[in-house]
C-alpha cells in the first residue's frame, strides 16, 4: 500500500483543516466585541428593585449620551431614530429587500432607521441587539419575534420605558392577553398563507378529485400551521375532495421518490401543495419526470428565481409572497404615524399572503428588480 | 425437521446475507398483497432502485468500515460537503468532472484523517467521527449561511451519476450501486485484502501478530467509507442540482441501520456487502411500499420503525441459530 502518498493526503488535508480553523479563529478575534447591557447576577446580592432602578437610570443615561454623541458626530438632529432589530443578517439574502424597505421608508420620511441583526441566526444574539438598542432609548423599535420567551423580558421592559414596540415578520403566538403588548404585527400570518394559496385554487372555478399537501417538516409549527389553512380551504368549498397531508422529509430524493409513488397510489390526485421551494424543487422534478407538469396543479409558498420560472412556463400555477420590501417599509412608516400624529396602527398589517401567478409575474418582476427580492 | 433439509437451510443461513432475503421476501408479499395493483411492477422497482441507491453506495463504504470494526458518522456530513464545493467550484467557472474529481479526493483525506486521529490517537471512532461530523457540517453552514447552492448550467457528469434512462424512472445510480456492490463483494471476499478486512475487524491484536498491517488497513477503510458517501452526495445532487447545506443529516444513521440490517455485526469481522445492499434496499421499499399500500402519512416512521425491528430481529436470530452455535 502507498503508505507515504497517504501520509501525504492527511499532512494536506490536516494543513486545509487547521487553516480553515486558524482563517476563522483569527477573523472571530478581529470582530469588535458586542456592547452588551448588565445583566443580573446570579443570587439575590442586590435586591431586584434597587437593581432595576438603576439599570433603567443607566439605560436612559447611556440614550441621552448616545443621541447627544450622534447629533456631535452629524452635525444635525434627526427628528426620530428607529431600531429595526431582526434575526435576519445583513449577509441574509431574502433580508435585503426588508433592509432596503426600512431605509427607505425612513430617508423619505426623515427619519433615522438602524437596523441590526445577527450575522448567524442565534436567540441570543438577537437578545443581545434588542437589549442594545433598548439602551439606545430610541423613539421606535421594531422587532422579529422570533422567540417569544427570550424577548418577553426586554420588549416588556422597553414598552415600560415608554419606547413603542412595532412586531414584524414573526408575532407573539401567545393569545391577546398573554402576549407582549406590542401596538401591532406588520407580516403574515401562516395560516392565512395557506388558506388564501388554497382559496385562489378554488376561486379558479377547478374542483380537485383529491388534494395532497407536502409537507417537509412534520409537527414545524408554522408548516402545519399553513397546512391547516389549505385544508380548510378545501373543505369549505368542496367537503368531499379527500385532502392528505404527505410526509416528504427534507431530503430531495426521498421527497421525490415518496411523491411519485403516492401519485401512483392516488392517480387521481390533480392538486399538490408543497410549503416552500425545499419541497417545491423535488415536486417539480417529479411532475416533470413524471409529464404531468401542468395536468397536475402544483401551488406552493414563498418564492425563488426556479419557482418563478416554473410558473412562467405554466408547470407551477401560484405561490405565495409575503412582500419582505413591505416588511422594511410598512412598520417604519406606522411607528412614524404613531410617534408623530398619535395614529394608533391596527392590530394586524398584512404584507401577504399575496399570490403571484401567471399574470402577476411581471409586476413581481418589478418588484424583484427595484426592492431586490420578493 | 428433517436432518437433511435442516443441513441445506444450515448451508444457507451461514451466509450473513440469508436474514435480510428472508426480511425482503415477507415485505414484498406482504405490500403485494395490500398493494396488487401498484406494487408487482418494473416503475416501483425503478422507485426502489433510485431510493436505494444514494444510500446504498454510503452504506458500502460505510459496511467495510463496520467489519473492520469502525464506525463512521461523519458520512452525513461528507455526503453534503462534496456536492456543495463541487457545485460552487463548477459555478465559479471549473470544470465540474476536474471538481468532482479533487474533492472525492479531499473526501478520501477526510476519512483518512478520521483513521489516523482514531488509530494513532486511540480514540474510539465514534467519537473522533462524530466531531468530524460537526466539524464539516459547521463548516458548510458557516460557508452558505444556511441557503442552498445550486448547479448553474448543465454536464455531462450529472447524467452519468444519476440520469434517467428511458421514460419508466430507471436511473443510472441504480447502475451504480449494483457494479459497486459486485465490485466491493469481490474485494471482500475473494482478495487478501477482504481477508485482513475480517480478521482485523474480529481481533485487531490477533491479526496484528499474524503479520496483517491492522492500523493501516484500518485507516484505508476509513478513507473508503468518507469516498462513497462523496459519491453518493454526488449522485443525489446530480438528480436536483441544488446542494442544501443540511443535505445528508441522519444519513449516518441509516447507513447504520441498512448494514446491520444486512448482517453485518455493529462489532465488527463479520457481514457481507450483498446484504447491506439488500439492506438498503429494504429501507428503500418499506418507504416505497408504504406510500403504495395508502398507509396513513403520519405513520410512515413508527411502520419503518417497527419493521427495522423486526428485520432485525429476524436477521440476529438466524445468526445466533446458524452461524454462532455452528
Amino acid at each position: 500500500m502507498p503508505s507515504d502518498a497517504v501520509k501525504l493526503v492527511a499532512a494536506l488535508i490536516i494543513g486545509i483543516l487547521i487553516g480553515v480553523v486558524g482563517g476563522y479563529g483569527i477573523a472571530a478575534m478581529q470582530k469588535p466585541a458586542q456592547p452588551s447591557t448588565p445583566t443580573l447576577p446570579a443570587g439575590d446580592v442586590v435586591p431586584k428593585a434597587q437593581y432595576e432602578e438603576l439599570r433603567n437610570k443607566y439605560d436612559q443615561l447611556l440614550s441621552e449620551y448616545n443621541k447627544l454623541k450622534e447629533q456631535l458626530q452629524q452635525g444635525k438632529a434627526t427628528e426620530y431614530t428607529f431600531y429595526y432589530v431582526s434575526h435576519g443578517g445583513p449577509a441574509d439574502p431574502w433580508w435585503a429587500p426588508v433592509i432596503k424597505g426600512a431605509h427607505d421608508a425612513g430617508s423619505a420620511l426623515g427619519v433615522k432607521v438602524v437596523y441590526s441583526g445577527p450575522e448567524k441566526f442565534s436567540i441570543q444574539k438577537l437578545v443581545d441587539l434588542v437589549n442594545s438598542a433598548i439602551a439606545a432609548h430610541p423613539d421606535g423599535l421594531i422587532v422579529t419575534i422570533t422567540d417569544y420567551k427570550a424577548l418577553d423580558e426586554p420588549l416588556r421592559r422597553a414598552i415600560g420605558m415608554g419606547i413603542p414596540v412595532i412586531a414584524v415578520n414573526v408575532p407573539d403566538p401567545r393569545p391577546e392577553k398573554e402576549r407582549i403588548p406590542y401596538l401591532s404585527y406588520v407580516g403574515q400570518l401562516e395560516y392565512d398563507a395557506g388558506y388564501q394559496l388554497a382559496k385562489y385554487l378554488v376561486d379558479t372555478g377547478y374542483k380537485p378529485k383529491r388534494v395532497v399537501i407536502a409537507i417537509h417538516e412534520v409537527g414545524h409549527v408554522g408548516l402545519e400551521m399553513r397546512a391547516k389553512g389549505i385544508t380548510d380551504a378545501i373543505h369549505e368549498a368542496y367537503p368531499d375532495v379527500p385532502v392528505e397531508k404527505l410526509d416528504i422529509t427534507t431530503d430531495e430524493t426521498k421527497a421525490a421518490e415518496i411523491l411519485k409513488n403516492y401519485l401512483t397510489a392516488h392517480p387521481e390526485t390533480d392538486a399538490i401543495f408543497t410549503l416552500g421551494p425545499i419541497g417545491a424543487h423535488p415536486a417539480l422534478k417529479v411532475l416533470d419526470e413524471m409529464g404531468l407538469a401542468g395536468k397536475v396543479k402544483l401551488l406552493t409558498i414563498d418564492l425563488d428565481d426556479v419557482i418563478l420560472q416554473a410558473i412562467k412556463d405554466g408547470k407551477l400555477l401560484a405561490a405565495v409572497s409575503q412582500q419582505p420590501y413591505a416588511q422594511g417599509y410598512l412598520p417604519v412608516v406606522f411607528m412614524y404615524l404613531y410617534v408623530k400624529y398619535g395614529v394608533v396602527p391596527p392590530k394586524h398589517v398584512p404584507t401577504g399572503p399575496t399570490i403571484i401567478d401567471k399574470d402577476r409575474l411581471t409586476t413581481v418582476q418589478k418588484q424583484i428588480q427595484m426592492t431586490g427580492g420578493a | 425437521m428433517n436432518p437433511r433439509y435442516r443441513r441445506v437451510l444450515a448451508e444457507l443461513a451461514r451466509h450473513p446475507e440469508f436474514g435480510v432475503l428472508v426480511s425482503l421476501a415477507v415485505l414484498a408479499a406482504a405490500f403485494t398483497l395490500l398493494a396488487p395493483d401498484t406494487f408487482p411492477r418494473p416503475v416501483t422497482l425503478y422507485s426502489i432502485l433510485t431510493l436505494a441507491s444514494e444510500l446504498g453506495v454510503a452504506t458500502l463504504g460505510v459496511a467495510f468500515l463496520m467489519i473492520s470494526g469502525e464506525f463512521d458518522l461523519s458520512v452525513g456530513s461528507v455526503y453534503a460537503l462534496v456536492p456543495m464545493f463541487v457545485a460552487l467550484m463548477a459555478d465559479a467557472g471549473f470544470d465540474m468532472t476536474l471538481a468532482a474529481i479533487l474533492m472525492l479526493a479531499v473526501a478520501f483525506g477526510i476519512g483518512i484523517v478520521n483513521g489516523l486521529i482514531t488509530v494513532k490517537a486511540g480514540i474510539p471512532s465514534f467519537i473522533t467521527t462524530l466531531g468530524m461530523m460537526m466539524f464539516l457540517r459547521g463548516i458548510l453552514l458557516a460557508i452558505t449561511g444556511g441557503f442552498p447552492v445550486r448547479l448553474e448550467g448543465s454536464h455531462w457528469l450529472v447524467w452519468v451519476l444519476n440520469g434517467p434512462i428511458g421514460v419508466q424512472g430507471l436511473r443510472t445510480g441504480a447502475i451504480w450501486l449494483v457494479t459497486l456492490t459486485a465490485v466491493f463483494a469481490f474485494i471482500l471476499d475473494w482478495t487478501a485484502y477482504g481477508n485482513w478486512t475480517y480478521a482485523v475487524g474480529a481481533s485487531a491484536a490477533t491479526a496484528r501478530e499474524l503479520g496483517v498491517p491492522a492500523s493501516r488497513v484500518k485507516i484505508l477503510n476509513f478513507g473508503v467509507s468518507s469516498f462513497m458517501a462523496g459519491l453518493a452526495g454526488l449522485m443525489a445532487f446530480s438528480r436536483f442540482q441544488i446542494v442544501d447545506p443540511t443535505m445528508g443529516m441522519g444519513l449516518e444513521l441509516e447507513t447504520i441501520t441498512a448494514a446491520v440490517l444486512g448482517g453485518c455485526l455493529l462489532t465488527g469481522g463479520y457481514g457481507s456487502m450483498v446484504g447491506s445492499f439488500l439492506g438498503a434496499i429494504l429501507i428503500a421499499m418499506t418507504r416505497v411500499g408504504l406510500v403504495l399500500a395508502k398507509a396513513p402519512a403520519y405513520w410512515y416512521r413508527a411502520f419503518i420503525g417497527v419493521i427495522l425491528i423486526i428485520a432485525t430481529v429476524i436477521n440476529m436470530t438466524l445468526v445466533k441459530k446458524f452461524v454462532t452455535s455452528g
